[in-house]
């Protein structure tokens, strides 16, 4: 009998352990670990530890809180040795607006890792951050990270924001969750035998069920997720959280929730997203943004939805250069267009960067479990039909297999018996919550690094701009014609096509000045070798500009008087620069 | 000595007593406030706090937002929840001046609030939520110097995208105190005075051989020396275009985002946490009492006539070329769920991304032309022929247009008064002009008559020695032809009825009719010469700001006590349902049969045709409430959509051990329900 208690203990202890084995009890460091995945509260701790043991280069920024009010933490990195913040680009990275979308929290420790870890180690990390300011927002929806760490969920639960929302119109507000059932910490699926059922146990693996083919016998009738029908509607779990959902709650382009499922009642209803729309719209610096989901493994730009049309094609060639070596540096995810590619979706985040702050956004989808392989080398299971809802049951199989030999069976939960109040005799098996959306913690490593590369690559494209006085010709008594150049080396340019075209913001400006001068005409040089000129009608010392990217403009002035003339190029994303003549 | 002294004063003392009634009686109608000019936002303020003070127990006073310029959103709760937190009744909520250049309209909504306090006949059982002013920023350059109209708030705004913000606003260079126009001749000109009234002007017609004269400003200088006029004044936004409906972004006074001003944003706020508003109404430029909301706009989507996307239909096993309504496709994408997960209209139109309602819904169209009748016979029998010119359509991103398509509620406007119709001038074949003199005949002339002749000289404005009976004498007796008259007149310079004013803007003519007959001239400042520091010489005049919306102030209160009250007219209308009947019938063994007929007494549907499509209206739900055994039917049941006048049947078997009291409740937040017990045997 002693014998049997302390069998029963060990395995219940490592039952116990199995359950926290994604880390709820690990510490934090720094350099920070990414062999686990980080809770809310976590995720805050390596915020602060970052924070305390690199002072000089970065600021805890406390966004804003949400619903059940917890604090959305964002970190700037920033050297204040090459300037203010706000004088240089800005890029912006966050994750996880979906609360089960967790990874991308984790994308966004990685990506401040390693700025911080190797700044003065690494020369080009090191140019790097001197030369942007960054904005780091790890969690969005920090409730959302909360409930799916500590509440029992499917992988694809827990994503909206805590706004009751009575969904199935009874009166009642959130009164149907999932039911975690068995008590595993996850919410998987019900089956009951049935005779009359549609499926039947897959004859090479029995966990899975396929569709019977006509006339034959039935075996099973899939009953659906994990629950009882707390309201007693007859329907299972039909009410949960919400559902509004982050990503469908911004203010451009926003349409209201019959339109657009998730939008919640007006934009900006989220009390944390308009925090962090505040944040945004206090930083107008930012340039490029990057927003991290799971899954599917893309990197998709907008628009967002079809009418609004395609985007410029000088923008989309930025794009086109940023998300093709994407796909290099992320083996196998896709560069692809929002609404086209994937599905439609009014007042979404990047919509509104793009729109409104006036940025370049990506949004990348992290994971594919298509990784999860278990074929001979050089074999690759017959493609039959995938569609949009279901993988195929080749794919299954495999990932059953991956699970049991690569994941050692942590990925998956065998079918059990269970007594059910209302279905009877059933059985309780899946996918646990901690899969299929993301990477078994030992992929995390790769993923994380892969894809902060991809942020860093076009971090070190944000604009850069040199200017050059190239020409000063006497034309005349105190006459001078002065030609100036800015150029720039980098792919992003000093200002979107579409801020220029919709005069989303002041453009940037080309200001001559001095003492002792006045500016007598001044305009674009079209053309050196002809000197073609388009010349500004009024208030010829202002110039509004910007600098495309790898390219230059150039403009030519006539300058009457004597002494210092100042040229001041500034721009509201680009770093601003200066420089004096003598005439 | 007493008696007799009773006997003296008895007559008096009664005669005073009943006085007293009557005047009681007759306060109880007035409202408390007087409505004899137009009030500035602090004095409506402080109005409305006066209502809440004078009326404690029923109001109850809130402050919304703040604006940029410090200025407050205030609004007044009327109603038995007011000061409590919990909500028992529907409501109403009433938004005045949303785009803030409509003065009449604030005064109206602290009317309709003295009203409903000083004893209008209108339920009390419902709570009545009062903003006077949406905009008080807008609403304070009324009372500016120099007068302008404007809609935008204090929200600095770089209006030109240059290089400074709020750097070039109109100026009032004549020191009239008044923005006008300025007019410059100028070679690229396209502007020409109108021949029969030269105080407008029109676009020259270079097919008809007309060539331009002017450029038109606005009065001003160029602050900034760029070359553009007044192009960014002070401000701002118009909150009137910021709420979420055909919201258009990126305009110079839309502001950021729908909701980046706290006017709306807390608006919107307070009316998502407030689902027991029923119905809106707002006193603007707009009236849905007059004339239904408008349609014609592109792009609605038709849930009766979808097409699939083709990268979808083959998921669907569908056609892309056929379409399909709502209906179909949710069978089709139905079996395709996971197990369990619910499919809903408002998944599928997003996932195909099928757009929002952007026209009036036919069901609704019904009982708005419907009331708009209605409305023009309350007007009638109160002796009003308002033949003035139309209210403005409801503007994209408008208050209006959010609340009818986003809430999904009967949604209402009035606009109180804008310029009369211009009298309409005679085209009648049978009736004079100059041209038919020229060609009558003497004997002709002098058959129409000296009723005819008098009118048709008074208005050629012939001088008033002229009258018809003279004139008829002296062309009889020869003195005078036909011709020789036409050509005296016409030397006059044609009159009033002959006036060439083809080209003007009705409603420039209308400003100019209205001033010249009932404002002394004063609703138009006359071009006047001025000598301009960039512009050379410019003739500076034009409209008067806010004459075509604002009365005189002496027809205010008429205009308010004639058109407010059809408020209440419209609240008996609002829905309400009611068990017309309830039947049991024992089936033996303690089993009932129950059921319960439900009808909207009333005349407006529950909820509109929007707010079924929307689903965002709170829905009304049945619940029975009783110690049994529910066997077919559930003890919540949501009430689907019930139009005015209609019922519903619902029923449900029930199992009771013992007899029982069932309570049968419909319940809902914004209509008012009903409650019904039943007693059921039991077990027999």
């Amino acid at each position: 009998m002693k014998k049997l208690t302390i069998i029963f203990a060990v395995s219940l202890f490592l039952l116990l352990s199995a359950i926290n084995s994604y880390g709820q009890s690990k510490k934090i460091t720094v350099p920070l670990r990414f062999d686990f995945y980080y809770s809310y509260e976590q995720v805050v701790e390596a915020l602060k530890a970052l924070n305390k043991a690199y002072p000089e280069l970065t600021t805890l920024d406390l966004v804003g809180k949400s619903e059940e009010n917890r604090e959305i933490y964002a970190l700037t990195v920033n050297n204040p040795k090459t300037g203010d913040h706000l004088s240089k680009p800005g890029v912006y990275v966050d994750g996880n607006i979906h609360g089960n979308e967790i990874q991308a929290s984790e994308v966004c420790l990685y990506f401040l890792n390693q700025l911080l870890t190797k700044y003065s180690e690494n020369e080009r990390i090191t140019r790097m951050v001197d030369k942007n300011a960054y904005y780091v927002l790890p969690t969005v929806n920090v409730d959302g990270r909360y409930h799916f760490f500590t509440d029992p969920n499917t992988s694809s639960s827990n994503r909206g924001l805590r706004r009751p929302k009575d969904d199935d119109r009874d009166g009642l507000f959130d009164e149907d969750f999932m039911d975690d059932l068995d008590g595993d910490g996850n919410i998987t699926q019900m089956r009951k035998k049935d005779p009359y059922g549609r499926l039947k146990t897959d004859p090479e693996d029995p966990r899975l069920m396929v569709p019977v083919e006509p006339g034959e016998k039935g075996e099973w009738t899939m009953l659906g997720q994990e629950g009882i029908d707390n309201d007693g509607d007859g329907r299972v779990n039909e009410d949960s959280e919400g559902y509004v959902d982050g990503n469908r709650n911004w203010g451009y382009n926003w349409a209201p929730p019959y339109v657009q499922s998730g939008a919640g009642d007006y934009p900006f209803s989220g009390i944390g997203i308009k925090a962090i729309a505040n944040y945004l719209y206090q930083r107008p610096n930012i340039i490029m943004v990057y927003a991290f989901h799971n899954s599917g493994g893309m990197y998709l730009r907008g628009p967002s939805t079809k009418d609004q049309g395609e985007l410029l094609s000088n923008d989309i060639e930025v794009y086109d250069y940023l998300g093709k070596n994407n796909e290099m540096i992320v083996p196998g995810y896709r560069y692809l267009i929002s609404w086209k590619d994937l599905y439609a979706t009014y007042g979404d985040f990047t919509d509104f960067t793009d729109n409104i702050i006036g940025s370049y956004s990506f949004v990348g989808e992290l994971y594919q479990s298509s990784t999860e392989t278990y074929s001979p080398p050089g074999k690759t299971e017959a493609a039959e039909e995938e569609d949009f809802f279901r993988e195929n049951r080749a794919r299954s199989r495999e990932r059953l297999k991956f699970n049991d030999h690569v994941a050692q069976g942590e990925l998956y939960v065998d079918w059990k018996p269970y007594k059910h109040p209302t279905y009877g005799d059933i059985e309780i098996g899946g996918w646990v919550k901690m899969s299929s959306r993301l990477p078994h913690p030992f992929m995390l490593q790769d993923l994380v690094h892969r894809n902060a590369a991809a942020v860093m690559f076009s971090a070190e494209q944000t604009p850069e701009i040199t200017m050059e006085i190239f020409e000063k010709t006497k034309v005349g008594k105190d006459l001078y014609r002065v030609r100036v150049r800015m150029a720039n080396s980098k792919a992003i340019p000093s200002m979107t096509y579409s801020a220029v075209r919709k005069k989303l913001y002041p453009q940037d400006m080309l200001k001559v000045s001095g003492n002792g001068v006045k500016v007598v005409s001044g305009g674009r040089l079209t053309d050196v070798y002809s000197d073609r000129v388009t010349y500004k009608e009024h208030k010829p010392e202002i110039q509004f500009c910007q600098v495309p990217g790898f390219g230059k403009i150039e403009y030519q002035f006539l300058i009457s008087g004597k002494g210092k003339v100042q040229f001041d190029f500034t721009s509201r994303k680009a770093k601003d620069v200066s420089k004096t003549i003598d005439l | 000595m007493m008696k007799r002294l009773f006997r003296f004063i008895k007559i008096p003392l009664i005669l005073g007593f009943s006085m007293l009634l009557c005047l009681n009686w007759i306060s109880a109608q007035n409202p408390s406030n007087e409505y004899n000019r137009y009030h500035t936002p602090d004095e409506i303020n402080s109005l409305l706090g006066k209502l809440n003070k004078d009326f404690p127990g029923r109001t109850s006073l809130t402050q919304l937002a703040v604006t940029p310029a410090g200025n407050k959103v205030m609004m007044l709760e009327i109603g038995p929840d007011a000061g409590k937190s919990a909500r028992t009744v529907p409501a109403i909520l009433v938004v005045g001046n949303p785009e803030g250049d409509v003065p009449i309209s604030g005064e109206a909504t602290l009317f309709l609030a003295d009203l409903i306090l000083n004893g209008a006949d209108v339920r009390t059982d419902m709570t009545w939520y009062i903003v006077p002013m949406l905009n008080p920023d807008a609403v304070l350059h009324y009372f500016n110097k120099p007068l302008q109209r404007d809609t935008r708030n204090a929200r600095p705004h770089n209006d030109d995208m240059d290089d400074r913000v709020d750097e070039d606003g109109f100026n009032d260079l004549d020191g009239n105190g008044i923005i006008t126009q300025m007019r410059v001749v100028d070679p690229l000109g396209e502007w020409i005075p109108i021949p029969g009234e030269p105080r407008l002007m029109k676009r020259a017609d270079g097919n008809k051989g007309e060539r331009g004269i002017y450029k038109l400003y606005t009065e001003g200088v160029d602050d900034d020396g760029d070359g553009k006029y007044n192009e960014d004044g002070p401000g701002g936004v118009n909150i009137g275009i910021t709420f979420p409906h055909l919201y258009k972004p990126n305009t110079p006074d839309g502001g950021a985002w729908p909701g980046s001003e706290k006017e709306t944003f807390e608006m919107m706020k307070f009316v998502y946490e407030h689902p027991e508003i029923a119905m809106t109404f707002a006193f603007g430029s707009t009236n849905f009492c007059m004339v239904a909301p408008r349609g014609g706009r592109k792009g609605t989507a038709d849930m009766d006539n979808i097409k699939i996307p083709e990268r979808y239909a083959t998921m669907f096993n569908a056609d892309p070329d056929k379409s399909y309504s709502m209906g179909e496709i949710m069978e089709m994408v139905k079996p395709m769920m996971p197990a369990g997960m619910e499919v809903s209209e408002s998944m599928i139109a997003s996932f195909l991304g099928l757009g929002a309602v952007v026209n009036p819904l036919r069901e609704d169209l019904a009982f708005y032309n419907e009331l708009t009748e209605k409305y023009k016979e309350f007007l009638k029998e109160k002796d009003a022929e308002p033949k003035r010119l139309a209210s403005q359509s409801a503007k994209d991103g408008s208050f209006e247009l959010w609340s009818y398509y986003n809430l999904g509620v009967p949604t209402f406007s009035m606009d109180l008064w804008t310029l009369p119709e211009v009298k309409k001038e005679k085209t009648d074949d049978s009736e004079l002009t100059i041209e038919k003199l020229e060609s009558m005949s003497n004997d002709e002339f002098v058959a129409l008559g000296e009723e005819k002749i008098t009118a048709f000289l008074k208005e050629s404005g012939a001088p008033p020695q002229y009258n018809g009976a003279m004139v008829i004498n002296m062309v009889k007796s020869g003195q005078l032809s036909t011709k020789q008259m036409a050509g005296m007149m016409k030397q006059m310079g044609g009159g009033a009825a002959e006036k060439d004013t083809e080209g003007a803007d009705p409603k420039e003519k209308a400003l100019l009719a209205f001033s010249d007959e009932s404002l002394n001239g004063k609703g138009f400042v006359d071009w006047k010469e001025f000598d301009h520091p960039t512009l050379g010489k410019v003739e500076i005049g034009g409209a008067v700001p806010y004459v075509d919306n604002t009365p005189p102030e002496s027809m205010i209160d008429s205009l308010l006590t004639l058109q407010v009250p059809w408020v209440f007219n419209l609240v008996k209308k609002l829905p309400e349902l009611k068990f017309v009947k309830t039947e049991t019938k024992s089936a033996g063994s303690g089993i009932h049969e129950l059921t319960a007929w439900i009808q909207n007494s009333s005349y407006l549907p529950f909820p509109t045709a929007m707010g079924g499509r929307n689903q965002q209206p709170a829905p009304a739900i049945l619940v029975v409430k009783g110690d049994v055994t529910f066997l077919s039917g559930k003890p919540r049941t949501t009430i689907g959509n019930l139009e005015g006048n209609k019922s519903i049947k619902l029923s449900w078997i029930i199992k009771a051990e013992r007899p029982e009291d069932i309570i049968l409740t419909i319940e809902s937040k914004n209509v008012w329900g009903d409650q019904k017990q039943i007693n059921i045997g039991g077990v027999k």
